[in-house]
């Protein structure tokens, strides 16, 4: 029975935390999804008065591609009412149009440095960021994730403190039987073999449970989610790399805390 | 081998328990070491497992230098003794086997070799029929001689028993006696008991050494 409460009093926090962390992963993976989208959509257009040879990265994001906008589609576009002579001025005075496209989907802040620096380039005359368009629903998934990424803070905080006082519990209860296997030459951490074990357990079913929340969810997901929203979840949401990870959180974080505590004991 | 040369042990260092103690104890030797209550008996053993620090001068068990020591220094001494409390200090959600098994375990034996030789200290302590029980459903006599099995199991070289009889009926003590005159006899163990109670006929020869007022001299 004692057992039994020791191994939920450590299960509880973890299956908490992990779950938290599983909606964060989640989340996480919908705005990279939905960043990747709309950065193959969007570029950034400039005209410059000579041709324009490489720019390689802008404001720390890497350049993708230049794609250079065809001249004689726009004058193809005008030369009906234009006479010879006014189509070959035209062709003398057309600037050059490119398209910009970035590796990554550029924040507010970024665009304004991006403007600044493609300034400073001399032959650029005109560039157009189309910062009123930037995508609104993006900051917004951003700033849902940063939100569930406090809240799991919050939890890990809270499930740490609730760890350490479970162990801290146990290392009380288990007083007389630690210090009679060290008068016998055990080690602390031989004396604590039985926490150990309880925290292996633990972590193992918090995250065969969290990673079966995470199942149910991503399976169930167009159940929870409204018909408008579904359009942002890719396809295929994958989350091998995901249970992996729940599962090294699971084992780091517990253990991190006993031997924290383990090091106190010690030096007490 | 335990050699104390100008020992000085003290609680809080402010008061000293035991002063400017010298004394010499040789391989298979019988020790003794007793004196009034509140003495300084246990005060000294306690120092010998490494439970107090020394305070001032020298103390070495079996080359162990105790005031040099440290936590993993400390494991490895305690590895070496074999240790009786009045209160036995078995653990108590463990079995009789469990508890035997202990410093077995601590070095490492195969679960073989510590299963036979758990059964044969069992019988050594006529105690083989009580295996599987926990030390609650034992008598106080039948507890203590399974903290001498335990103290026997790993063969230290040591054995420090602090008032091992204490809690005892004259029956249950002449068996703990004539265990740890065994060990001493047939096992060539250094035995240290700390006791205000010598038994009259102990039919071996020991030394017997008594505190006074923090003062440890040898008795005739």
């Amino acid at each position: 029975m004692k057992l039994l409460k020791s191994f939920l009093s450590v299960t509880f926090p973890l299956v908490v935390m992990l779950f938290m962390f599983s909606i964060y992963l989640i989340v996480t993976k919908v705005v990279d999804n939905y960043k990747q989208n709309i950065t193959n959509d969007y570029a950034i257009l400039i005209i410059a008065n000579t041709p324009i040879s490489s720019i390689d990265s802008l404001a720390e994001i890497k350049v993708k591609e230049i794609e250079p906008l065809s001249r004689e589609k726009i004058i193809k576009g005008v030369k009906d009412n234009l006479s010879d002579t006014s189509i070959d001025l035209l062709q003398k005075k057309l600037p050059y149009f490119y398209k910009i496209y970035l590796e990554e989907f550029p924040t507010s802040l970024k665009l304004e440095q991006i403007r600044k620096e493609l300034m400073t380039i001399s032959n650029i005359s005109k560039i157009e960021t189309f910062s009123n368009n930037h995508n609104k629903l993006y900051s917004l998934l951003v700033l849902v994730q940063d939100i569930i990424f406090i809240l799991f803070s919050a939890v890990l905080l809270l499930s740490i403190l609730l760890l350490s006082k479970q162990i801290k519990i146990w290392f009380f209860e288990h007083n007389d039987r630690i210090s009679i296997i060290q008068l016998h030459g055990g080690s602390l951490i031989y004396s604590s073999i039985p926490i150990i074990k309880t925290i292996l357990l633990s972590a193992l079913v918090s995250s065969i449970l969290a990673s079966g929340m995470l199942f149910v969810i991503i399976n169930n997901i167009h159940l929870i989610l409204e018909p408008e929203v579904m359009t942002l979840i890719p396809s295929v949401l994958s989350m091998e790399m995901e249970i992996l990870q729940i599962f090294s959180l699971s084992i780091i974080i517990p253990l991190i805390t006993f031997f924290g505590l383990l090091v106190k004991y010690k030096l007490q | 081998m335990i050699l104390a040369k100008n020992l000085t042990l003290s609680y809080d260092n402010k008061k000293n328990i035991i002063e400017n103690v010298n004394f010499k104890i040789k391989e298979k030797e019988f020790i003794f070491i007793s004196g009034s209550s509140g003495c300084g008996k246990s005060t000294l053993l306690k120092s010998l497992y490494g439970e107090l620090p020394v305070y001032k001068g020298n103390l070495f068990v079996n080359k162990h230098d105790l005031l040099k020591k440290n936590y993993s220094k400390l494991l490895s001494l305690r590895k070496d003794l074999g240790i009786v409390f009045q209160d036995y200090k078995l653990i108590q959600d463990y079995t009789i086997e469990e508890n035997i098994m202990l410093p077995l375990k601590v070095h490492k034996y195969s679960d073989d070799v510590s299963k036979a030789q758990v059964k044969k200290l069992l019988k050594h302590v006529k105690l083989s029929h009580k295996v599987g029980a926990y030390p609650a459903e034992l008598s106080g006599g039948e507890q203590q001689r399974v903290a001498v099995a335990r103290a026997l199991a790993h063969n230290p070289s040591i054995i420090l028993a602090d008032e091992p009889t204490g809690n005892l009926d004259d029956y249950s003590s002449d068996m703990i006696w004539t265990l740890l005159k065994n060990a001493n006899e047939h096992l060539g163990i250094t035995i240290v008991v700390v006791t205000h109670r010598i038994p009259t006929d102990m039919g071996i020869k020991y030394r017997r050494f008594n505190i006074e007022e923090g003062v440890v001299y040898e008795a005739s």
